[in-house]
């Protein structure tokens, strides 16, 4: 990765990291499609969030989190491409983390890796859960 | 019904895997970030969270530059103890067998938004004092 890249990077983090310790805030004019902020304000107004700038702001923060995390993510294992975990790996993982029956079937949530993949080829862990899960509805049926 | 979580709270083990890429369960570790990243991207937020005694014995000093990879890739905050937090990991160290890192790890789930998956290698303690917070409480191996 290039140097000047890196030194983006680690401000991004400073950025994100200083983020709760401070109130400070900045004026900034953002130009949003006139229906995305009519929806935002009927949003606000059914209890979405506290104010426009709210919501705009936390799914910003979000994003940012997410992403900056990807790329540190991404950034290991470059250093450690062992380290990378397996969409059937991840998919086994997602399923215990959400108590979901089908992590008791190890051997459904692989075959649903391998095959959910000629379907959707960037199929997430989820995605290869909802195959898995019509994998064992038809087994099931079938039988 | 199977729900993603809405917390992580990591124990002392878990931080400490998140800190060596060598640890044995550091790969577990990367895993369970990996599908909390996966969904962070697709809008569902989860925090996770590491309860500053657990922090501290983990050894993990976010001023020491060697930690930076692991603060970026847990994106981990610290849960602290005011006195509401420190009263409820009182009561929770009332039943036998509880350590002080243990009881700030469940009150840490206690405080956190359901469900809440405890990340740790001490699952049989782990899962007793997951009992007693009200909500859903998961247990999860590393």
């Amino acid at each position: 990765m290039p140097r000047n890249q890196n030194k983006t990077i680690d401000k991004l983090f400073e950025l994100l990291d200083q983020l709760g310790a401070e109130n400070t805030t900045t004026l900034t004019s953002v130009r949003l499609p006139t229906k995305l902020r009519d929806a935002l304000k009927l949003g606000v107004e059914l209890g979405m969030d506290e104010s426009i700038t709210t919501a705009a702001v936390q799914a910003a923060h979000l994003r940012l989190e997410a992403f900056a995390q990807r790329l540190a993510l991404e950034s290991h294992y470059e250093r450690h491409p062992n380290l990378r975990p397996t969409l059937a790996r991840l998919a086994q993982v997602a399923a215990e983390l959400d108590d979901n029956p089908i992590a008791h079937q190890p051997s459904l949530v692989k075959r649903a890796a391998s095959e959910v993949v000629s379907l959707k080829p960037d199929a997430d862990a989820d995605d290869v859960l909802i195959y898995a899960a019509g994998l064992r509805s038809a087994a099931r049926q079938a039988s | 019904m199977a729900s993603p979580p809405a917390a992580f709270v990591l124990d002392n083990e878990a931080v400490q895997a998140a800190l060596d890429e060598h640890h044995p369960k550091h790969q577990a570790l990367l895993e369970i970030i990996e599908v909390q990243n996966m969904r962070a991207a697709k809008g569902h937020r989860a925090v996770v969270v590491v309860p500053v005694a657990a922090r501290i014995e983990a050894g993990w000093d976010r001023t020491d530059p060697k930690t930076a990879n692991a603060s970026r890739v847990t994106r981990a905050k610290d849960h602290t103890l005011d006195t509401t937090a420190a009263n409820e990991a009182t009561a929770l160290r009332r039943k036998p067998d509880v350590q002080v890192v243990d009881a700030t790890v469940a009150q840490a789930a206690m405080a956190a938004p359901k469900p809440v998956v405890i990340v740790t290698s001490d699952t049989k303690h782990m899962k007793k004092l997951a009992a007693q917070i009200t909500g859903e409480v998961r247990v999860k191996r590393i």
